[in-house]
């Protein structure tokens, strides 16, 4: 069935349409008119998710990329939204996971936050997310990454506890300033290259003079890094994730690193494959570092949530590394790494959203997620403590779960790639994951009943939010068992859309921008210089075999 | 009581700054304008009300349209671009001529729709702004002199515990 490339409007229109209609018909207050957002919030989540699925069966399934220049104007003037393979997994796991976790946030936010305005910006957040995913230009990019931002900080500290407060100033400022960065590549990139359309700038990067393409790659992994939390620049995940309610928090931990690993993604494939050879010992130890910090920082950790966040940040260097894999010559396939890398953030999105709300529950019958205070849960909920082992084995990723799959294949290539190193750092994080995800366990559900609070949670009372808490954990651990079963099949569909994401050509063809009208080019075009990336003559033989790489 | 150049100056200015805000959304598309410096400019004109009539006043009479009209502006920006759908493309424009009797020839479409899309955001969001930045300013003078403000614990959305914290804090330091 062929796709209309006005369907990649929908992900960012609808949502937008549809908080903008809360907004219009809902004065604030009254109980009833929570209900009819409730009710909007859900049918656009709904919407969503079926737009996403016939994007992700267009794309990653039949290998087409739908191009939309919006209002017909094309490539470098008008607005190029682009969606192929790998914007089509995250838009499908985004609305899976908007979707999972919006049961257990009704269930569970207070009605002062609802009040407030909690459900539009549920949908105002994903509009950000899917722009950012769906972003053909640099400074859209840039545009959805504040959205995002925005909708995330008001959801943040919606509520305006002391806490809340200040972690969210720590979450807009580290934040803030890693937009900038960001922002200052992009000025980069149109000062030098004169275009901000990401198809042109992948044609015009490697006529760019080295110090600009090194300085461009640079300020792009500083930028998107710190949004997806990599080693050095991690510091504002741990100080926000535990504040907010538990649900913002599993919305939080599903989406928004992921958007920077996206984004490292595409701007790795699409700008500078060349980069992941000659940077590879960098992006290694960044990798490395990452994955080693989050699982040490975590054992530190007294709390539930704050243990999951440390992982998050573990679990984003797993996904670097396959990404630095990603083109080395090996004898399984070129893109092998990528592949893996993609499966692991289907498995991570999947598994940590069901995690972080089985802890939320946890910490909501509690009264609170302390470990050393907390005990004793597995008489009282036996259902939510086998999912929560469930989540946690599947996390640390034991055979019949979606953890196993993927771990296993980013291990094969970087033993493949013969990176012995990383890949006993990689083996020592599983391991420590595994150890605090059966302290996590032990100290929540085992031992003598112990809860701090002596406040009865309406939660603990109402067999129908106890439900809505429950079921898409269910799903969500379900999902992880069906793509650890359905390893082959999903890794063979996470290999094609990471070749479809490693040729940049077919990218450049797709999106198709039209040639400059300026007679004059800059100063330090040098039209002598091969066009010819430099990775083609590095790795000739590797590479020469692989269908995707354009003949020079 | 406002000072009474102020008053004098309202009744002057408002209908001229909203005068101005009209005409700079329509001529936008091709000359310098369009929704969103329009939205500034017809939020200046409620600015100058807040400072003229007191921001309680102000704010009985549009403070509860105002969420409304950033739905209904976003809703509408949004429609502009989904009628685009029916010349093939999202947010393609779409144009019609009109010659009307008084105003003589014109040239409407989708885009400025949009833009009057974008200037209903801006005018709601900016006055909301700036009447939540009134209030700040007013209850942070009262908190000092040692009372509370009667408006503020009238409102529901006010809790006293927190605001009242936050604000004795700043004027201490």
């Amino acid at each position: 069935m062929a796709v209309s490339a006005n369907l990649l409007a929908a992900p960012v229109a609808a949502p937008l349409l549809i908080a903008a209609l809360i907004l219009l018909l809902a004065r604030w207050g009254g109980r009833r008119l929570i209900r009819h957002q409730i009710a909007l919030t859900a049918l656009a989540l709904c919407f969503n998710f079926a737009v996403a699925l016939l994007i992700f069966q267009a794309t990653a399934g039949q290998g087409e990329r739908l191009v939309l220049q919006m209002g017909a104007w094309s490539a470098p003037y008008g607005i190029t939204v682009y969606g192929d393979g790998l914007s089509a997994t995250l838009l499908l796991l985004t609305a899976l996971v908007a979707l999972a976790v919006y049961p257990f946030a009704v269930a569970t936010i207070d009605y002062h936050r609802a009040r407030m305005g909690f459900h539009p910006l549920y949908l105002f957040l994903l509009m950000g997310v899917n722009g950012a995913f769906l972003s053909g230009d640099l400074f859209n990019l840039y545009v959805f990454f504040e959205v995002l931002l925005m909708a995330s900080f008001v959801l943040l500290t919606i509520g305006a506890q002391p806490a809340q407060t200040n972690s969210g100033i720590r979450y807009v400022v580290l934040n803030l300033l890693a937009s900038t960065v960001f922002l200052v590549a992009a000025g980069i990139a149109y000062g030098t290259l004169g275009t901000l359309n990401m198809a042109q700038i992948a044609e015009r990067l490697p006529l760019a003079s080295p110090a600009v393409r090194t300085l461009f790659a640079g300020l792009l992994l500083v930028g998107f890094g710190s949004k997806a939390a990599i080693f050095p620049l991690f510091f504002w995940l741990p100080a926000s994730y535990h504040t907010p309610p538990p649900a913002v928090t599993a919305l939080f931990g599903g989406l928004l690193t992921k958007v920077g690993v996206y984004t490292l993604f595409r701007s790795f494939t699409l700008f500078f494959p060349e980069l992941l050879i000659s940077w590879q010992p960098t992006l290694l130890t960044i990798a490395g570092a990452t994955m080693l910090v989050g699982a040490l920082g975590a054992l530190a950790q007294p709390g539930i949530r704050r243990v999951l966040s440390f992982h998050i940040i573990s679990h984003v260097g797993f996904m670097l590394m396959g990404l630095a894999v990603a083109l080395s010559g090996n004898k399984l396939a070129i893109g092998f790494g990528l592949g893996a890398a993609v499966l692991y953030l289907c498995h991570h999105m999947i598994i940590k959203t069901a995690l972080i709300m089985a802890g939320g529950a946890v910490e909501l019958h509690m009264g609170s997620d302390r470990l050393a205070s907390i005990g004793g849960l597995v008489t009282r909920h036996p259902f939510l403590a086998f999912l929560f082992f469930m989540a946690a084995i599947s996390l640390a990723g034991v055979p019949p779960f979606s953890g196993f799959v993927s771990k296993l294949s980013l291990l094969q290539i970087t033993l493949d790639t013969r990176h012995w190193l990383v890949s006993g750092v990689s083996i020592f994080a599983s391991l420590l994951t595994m150890l605090n995800m059966m302290r996590l366990w032990r100290e929540s559900f085992w031992g003598d009943y112990k809860r701090p609070s002596r406040v009865p949670t309406r939660i603990l009372q109402s067999s129908l939010r106890q439900r809505l808490m429950l079921t898409p954990i269910a799903v969500l651990v379900l999902l992880s068992l069906g793509l650890g079963i359905l390893g082959g099949p999903a890794f063979r569909l996470s290999m094609r859309v990471a070749q479809q994401a490693l040729d940049r050509q077919a990218y450049i063809d797709a999106v198709s921008p039209a040639a400059t009208f300026s007679t004059k080019p800059p100063s330090h075009f040098v039209p002598t210089t091969a066009t010819v990336p430099t990775f083609l003559t590095e790795n000739a033989a590797d590479l020469a075999r692989s269908p995707f790489v354009p003949s020079p | 009581m406002p000072e009474l150049y102020l008053r004098l100056l309202n009744r002057i200015l408002t209908p001229v700054l909203l005068l101005l805000a009209i005409y700079l959304l329509l001529r936008g598309h091709n000359l310098p304008g369009g929704g969103f410096i329009a939205g500034l400019m017809a939020a200046a004109a409620f600015q100058l009300q807040i400072l003229s009539r007191g921001h309680d006043r102000v704010r009985s009479a549009i403070g509860p349209y105002l969420n409304s009209g950033i739905g209904l502006g976003l809703a509408v920006a949004i429609c502009a671009g989904v009628v685009g759908l029916f010349e093939g493309t999202f947010f393609k424009g779409l144009w019609f001529k009109l010659n009307l009797p008084l105003l003589g020839y014109l040239e409407l479409g989708t885009p400025v729709i949009f833009d009057l899309g974008v200037f209903l955001v801006v005018v709601s969001v900016a006055t909301s702004f700036l009447l939540g930045l009134s209030r700040v300013s007013e209850s942070a003078v009262i908190i000092g002199e040692g009372s509370v403000s009667p408006d503020l614990t009238d409102d529901p959305a006010f809790d006293p515990m927190e605001t009242a914290g936050e604000t004795s804090r700043e004027v201490e330091s």
